[in-house]
C-alpha cells in the first residue's frame, strides 16, 4: 500500500481542470469546493428546521400545565415563532433572517439569539482552538516517538496507554481530572468555571487548564495513532529506504521525508476531532460548568427555546464544514501531486 | 491503514450518543426536583449553622441549580432558580413568610383587614430606603401593586390580586397608610403581599439599574451565568455579614458539587438525593427542611371506577406510604393523609394518619363491585423524577389487592389530555389551604384534575375566605378538609425535604419550610 490510497475522499471527487491558467484552475477549484459548503448548509439547514419543527409544540412544552390557564403567554410565544404560517413560510423567512444574519428571536427571553450567543461562541472557540494548538505538537509528538520504537517495549507501552485513554468517555477523564487536581485528591485546580461579572472564563487562566486538558485527552489519542500508523508505513517504503542508504540520519528521515508525507492523513483526521470538537464540548462544558455554546445548547433544549436550538445547530454545522473545507485545502497543498493534479 | 480505529471512532460515538441520553435523564431529573423545590421550605431536620461568633467580610458565591438565557431580574417574574435566589435578597415584599411558614411583618408593619374582609389597611415601616437612598413611600406601594396585578401583564403573584383588587379605590392615606379596597372578600390578602414575587419597587424603577429594599444591591447580571451584588449598608434589617453575593449558574449538579469541594461556591441548593452522601462524605454539608411540596396520585371523582367513593377509598388504603418515601424520595420526606397545606394554622392534624390497609381495601373493592379492578395510570417525566418512580411503587402495592395498575407514559404529559386523565399524577409546592383549595379542588377552579365538585366543601371554602376570625375561619377549613380526607380524589403519601449543601466554613444558614437554603436570606450567612 502506497499513501495514495489514504488520500482524502474529496479528492477523487475533484476532477482536475485541464488546460487552463493555474491559478484559475485553482480559482475554480476553491469556488467549487465553496459552492459544495453552501449546499451542505444548506440541505443541513432544511434538517435542523424539519427536526425542530417535528418536536411537537414548543409553546405547550414551555408553558407545561400553565398552557391552558395562561392564554396571554400562550399567543405571544406562538407569535415569535409564527406558528399561524405554514412550514414553508416560516423556514423561507428563518432562512432569510439567517442570510441577513438575523437568528430570531429566543423565545425564553425574548431577546435577540445573536445578542445571547455571541459571546458563548467566542468562549468555546478559545477552548477548541487552545485545546488544538496543545494537543497537535503532543500528538504529532508521540506518533513520532512511538514510531521510532516501533515494535519495541517503548511503542506497546505507549499504544496501551493511548488505547486506555481513547476507551474512557471525555465526561469520565474530566471527572477524574476533578477529583484528582480539584476536590478528593489535591486542591490545586479550579473544578468549574466562575464567571467573572464581565470578563470571560480566560480571565483566570487557572479555570482553562482542566478542560482544556480533558479535551487533549479525548482527542490526542486517535490523531496519535492515525499518524503512528501512517508513518510506519512511510517508513518500510522504497523511497526512505533509500534515503537511508543514502545515510542520511534516521532523525532526518524521520522529520523530512517521513513525517512531511504522513502529515495528510493526520490533518484529515485532525479536522474531524476539531470538528467534533466544536459540538462535543457539550458533555465538557457541563462537566466544567464552561459558559460556551454546548452549554448553551443543553440549556436551550432543555427549555424547548427552538430558534436558539436551530441557531447553535447551524454554527456547528458551519464549523464542522468550515473545518473539513480548509483540512482539504490544507491536505492538497501538502501533497505535490494533488497539487498539479489541479493547476496542470 | 495498518491499525487503530479509523477516523470515524464508531465504538465511542455509541457511548456518547449513550452519554447524551443520560445526561438529557439527569437533566429532566433536575428539572423535576428545582419546579418542586421552587416552593420548598422546611423543618430544622439539620441545624445550619456551626456554632462559634460570625465574622464579617468575604465573598459568598451561590452555584444555583439550572438558569438559562430566560434568567431575569425583574421583582415580579422571576423564572429559574437562580432567579428567586437573586428576586429574595435584592428586593421586599411588604410582609415576609418566615421560616415555619407563618406571616411575619416585613417593609409593612402590620397589615390588617376590616370586618368584612374587603378593606385592608397596610402602616408601612418607618426609615426604609431603597439602594438609591430614597424613601419607601404609600406612592412606591400603590405602583408595585399596579405592576403586579397589571391584568393586561399578569405576573406570578398578581393572578388572584387582579380578579379581586378595586383599583380605583384603592389609595394612600398618608406617606406611610395604603387603603386596599377589594371588589370580593378576600381574608387571607396577607397571604398575597407576603410572596416573594411582591418585592417592592419605586415608582421610578429600572430594569436596567434594578433598585430594592433589600440587605444586597445590584452589582451586575448576566442571564445564563451569574450575577454579583453589593451589601447594602443602610439595610433596615440584619446587615449582611458578607461584603459581596455571586449567584453563579449551574446546568450540571455533578459541576455544582465539585464546585463546592474545591472550594469555588459556599453554598449550594436542591441537591439531589443521590449526592447527598458523596457530599457529606468529602466533608461538604446538607441542609434538610421540611417543604409541603406534594407529588400525588390524582383520581377524577366524575368518572368510573372513580366516581364510587368506596373505590377512592380502597385506592387510598392500597398506598404504603414510607415505602413511597424511603424509595420515592430517598427518605427525605414526611407522611402524607390525603390532605395538602400541612403548614397551615388550620391544617387538620387531629384526623387519623391512613395507613396500608389491603383487606379493607379488598373488601371496599368487593362492595363496589369491582373486584380484580383494572386502571390506567397516567404519568410523565415532566412532572419530575419522583413521578414514575412512585408510580412504578403503586403498580407493585396495588398488585396486593389484586388490582392491575398499568402505567401509561403520557409525552407530553401537560398536555391536550392533562386535568382529563381518570387517574394521574401531578406535583405541586407549597401553599396553604385556601390558595391551594380556590385553584385545585373546588369547581372552576383552575387546575381541578380530580374533577372534585362538592358543594358543601365550595361554600366551606368561599365562608373561610370571606372569614376575618381566625379561629371561625379555622373551624370551616377543618370541615372541609375532612369532607376531602373521606371523600376527596387526592391520594397525597408524604412531602418531599428539600436538601441544600454548604462547606463547612459557612455560618448562619436555617432551614425554612418556604424557600429552598433558608428562603435564600444571604444576609445571615457569613463565610
Amino acid at each position: 500500500m502506497t499513501q495514495v490510497a489514504t488520500l482524502p475522499e474529496p479528492l477523487a471527487t475533484v476532477a482536475p481542470p485541464r488546460g487552463r491558467h493555474g491559478s484559475v484552475a485553482w480559482l475554480l477549484w476553491v469556488a467549487r469546493r465553496l459552492g459544495l459548503a453552501v449546499l451542505t448548509l444548506w440541505l443541513v439547514s432544511i434538517l435542523v428546521f424539519v427536526a425542530t419543527a417535528a418536536l411537537g409544540d414548543p409553546v405547550r412544552a414551555i408553558l407545561g400545565k400553565d398552557y391552558t390557564a395562561d392564554k396571554a403567554r400562550a399567543a405571544q410565544l406562538s407569535a415569535l415563532l409564527h406558528s399561524d404560517q405554514p412550514l414553508v413560510e416560516r423556514y423561507l423567512h428563518w432562512l432569510g433572517g439567517l442570510f441577513s444574519g438575523d437568528l430570531g428571536t429566543s423565545l425564553a427571553s425574548q431577546q435577540p439569539v445573536s445578542e445571547l450567543i455571541g459571546s458563548n461562541v467566542v468562549n468555546t472557540l478559545v477552548l477548541v482552538v487552545v485545546s488544538a494548538v496543545v494537543m497537535i505538537p503532543v500528538a504529532f509528538g508521540i506518533a513520532m516517538v512511538s514510531a521510532n520504537l516501533r515494535h519495541g517495549r517503548g511503542d506497546s507501552i505507549i499504544q496501551v496507554v493511548l488505547l486506555t485513554v481513547a476507551g474512557l468517555p471525555e465526561f469520565v477523564i474530566g471527572i477524574l481530572l476533578v477529583a484528582i487536581f480539584s476536590t478528593t485528591v489535591f486542591h490545586w485546580l479550579p473544578a468549574v468555571t466562575i464567571s467573572s461579572s464581565t470578563g470571560h472564563p480566560w480571565d483566570e487562566p487557572k479555570t482553562m487548564v482542566l478542560p482544556v486538558l480533558t479535551l487533549v485527552l479525548a482527542v490526542a489519542p486517535y490523531v496519535s495513532r492515525i499518524v503512528r500508523s501512517t508513518l510506519l508505513e512511510v517508513l518500510d517504503s522504497d523511497y526512505v529506504e533509500l534515503a537511508r542508504l543514502k545515510g542520511i540520519p534516521e532523525r532526518v528521515v524521520m522529520r523530512k521525508h517521513a513525517l512531511l508525507n504522513a502529515m495528510v492523513p493526520g490533518i484529515q483526521v485532525l479536522a474531524l476531532q476539531l470538528a467534533w470538537l466544536a459540538g462535543g464540548v457539550v458533555v465538557v462544558e457541563a462537566v466544567f460548568n464552561y459558559p460556551g455554546i454546548g452549554k448553551q445548547l443543553v440549556d436551550s433544549v432543555n427549555a424547548h427555546d427552538v430558534p436558539m436550538v436551530q441557531a447553535l445547530s447551524m454554527i456547528i454545522a458551519a464549523v464542522y464544514v468550515g473545518v473539513n473545507l480548509v483540512a482539504d485545502l490544507v491536505s492538497i497543498l501538502l501533497t505535490p501531486r494533488a497539487r498539479t493534479a489541479i493547476s496542470s | 491503514m495498518v491499525d487503530g480505529p479509523g477516523p470515524d471512532r464508531p465504538e465511542l460515538q455509541v457511548s456518547r450518543r449513550q452519554l447524551l441520553k443520560y445526561s438529557g435523564v439527569a437533566a429532566a431529573g433536575v428539572v423535576g426536583a428545582s419546579t418542586l423545590a421552587a416552593c420548598g421550605g422546611g423543618d430544622s431536620s439539620d441545624s445550619g449553622d456551626g456554632g462559634g461568633a460570625q465574622t464579617s467580610g468575604g465573598v459568598l458565591v451561590h452555584g444555583a441549580t439550572g438558569g438559562s438565557s430566560k434568567d431575569t431580574i425583574d421583582p415580579h417574574r422571576p423564572v429559574t432558580n437562580p432567579d428567586i435566589a437573586r428576586v429574595n435578597n435584592l428586593y421586599e415584599p411588604l410582609l415576609f413568610w418566615d421560616d415555619q411558614y407563618k406571616i411575619a411583618p416585613a417593609l409593612a408593619e402590620s397589615v390588617t383587614p376590616s370586618a368584612d374582609a374587603k378593606t385592608w389597611t397596610i402602616k408601612l415601616r418607618q426609615g426604609v430606603t431603597f439602594h438609591n437612598g430614597k424613601d419607601v413611600t404609600a406612592e412606591d406601594v400603590l405602583f408595585t401593586m399596579k405592576r403586579v396585578a397589571n391584568p393586561k401583564a399578569p405576573t406570578s403573584a398578581g393572578g388572584t390580586l387582579a380578579t379581586i383588587l378595586d383599583f380605583d379605590q384603592t389609595k394612600k392615606v398618608d406617606d406611610s397608610t395604603i387603603k386596599v379596597v377589594l371588589k370580593t372578600p378576600y381574608a387571607i390578602l396577607d397571604y398575597l403581599l407576603a410572596e416573594y414575587t411582591f418585592g417592592i419597587i419605586p415608582t421610578d424603577f429600572d430594569l436596567k439599574n434594578p433598585v430594592g429594599t433589600g440587605a444586597f444591591k445590584f452589582k451586575s447580571f448576566t442571564p445564563g451565568k451569574s450575577s454579583v451584588f453589593e451589601k447594602y449598608a443602610d439595610y433596615w434589617g440584619d446587615k449582611a455579614f458578607v461584603d459581596e453575593l455571586q449567584i453563579q449558574d449551574f446546568s450540571d449538579p455533578n459541576a455544582q458539587v465539585n464546585a463546592l469541594l474545591a472550594g469555588q461556591v459556599q453554598t449550594i441548593d436542591n441537591l439531589p438525593y443521590n449526592l447527598i452522601d458523596s457530599l457529606k462524605n468529602q466533608g461538604g454539608k446538607a441542609l434538610v427542611s421540611n417543604t409541603g411540596a406534594w407529588v400525588p396520585f390524582t383520581m377524577r371523582v366524575d368518572s368510573q371506577p372513580f366516581s364510587d367513593v368506596r373505590v377512592r377509598q380502597a385506592m387510598r388504603l392500597i398506598v404504603d406510604r414510607q415505602q413511597m418515601i424511603d424509595q420515592a424520595l430517598s427518605g427525605y420526606g414526611s407522611l402524607g393523609n390525603d390532605l395538602y397545606a400541612p403548614f397551615d394554622p388550620a391544617y387538620a392534624k387531629d384526623l387519623p394518619q391512613r395507613e396500608q390497609d389491603i383487606d379493607q381495601a379488598k373488601s371496599l373493592l368487593k362492595a363496589a363491585g369491582q373486584d380484580g379492578l383494572q386502571v390506567q395510570l397516567f404519568t410523565g417525566d415532566d412532572i419530575g423524577a419522583v413521578a414514575p418512580a412512585s408510580a412504578a411503587l403503586f403498580v407493585q402495592q396495588a398488585k396486593k389487592a389484586g388490582v392491575d395498575v398499568k402505567v401509561v407514559k403520557k409525552n407530553p404529559f401537560y398536555g391536550d389530555d392533562y386535568l382529563s386523565y381518570p387517574f394521574a399524577q401531578d406535583f405541586w409546592n407549597t401553599r396553604n389551604y385556601i390558595p391551594q383549595a380556590a385553584v385545585g379542588s373546588i369547581k372552576g377552579g383552575t387546575y381541578n384534575e380530580t374533577h372534585f365538585n362538592n358543594a358543601k366543601f365550595t361554600g366551606l371554602i368561599k365562608a373561610a375566605q370571606a372569614e376575618t376570625d381566625e379561629a371561625k375561619r379555622t373551624s370551616l377549613l377543618q370541615d372541609a378538609q375532612k369532607i376531602e380526607y373521606d371523600e376527596g380524589g387526592y391520594i397525597i403519601w408524604g412531602f418531599r425535604r428539600q436538601v441544600d449543601g454548604y462547606t463547612s466554613k459557612v455560618q448562619g444558614l436555617k432551614p425554612s419550610k418556604y424557600l429552598p437554603l433558608g428562603s435564600y436570606k444571604f444576609n445571615t450567612v457569613s463565610v
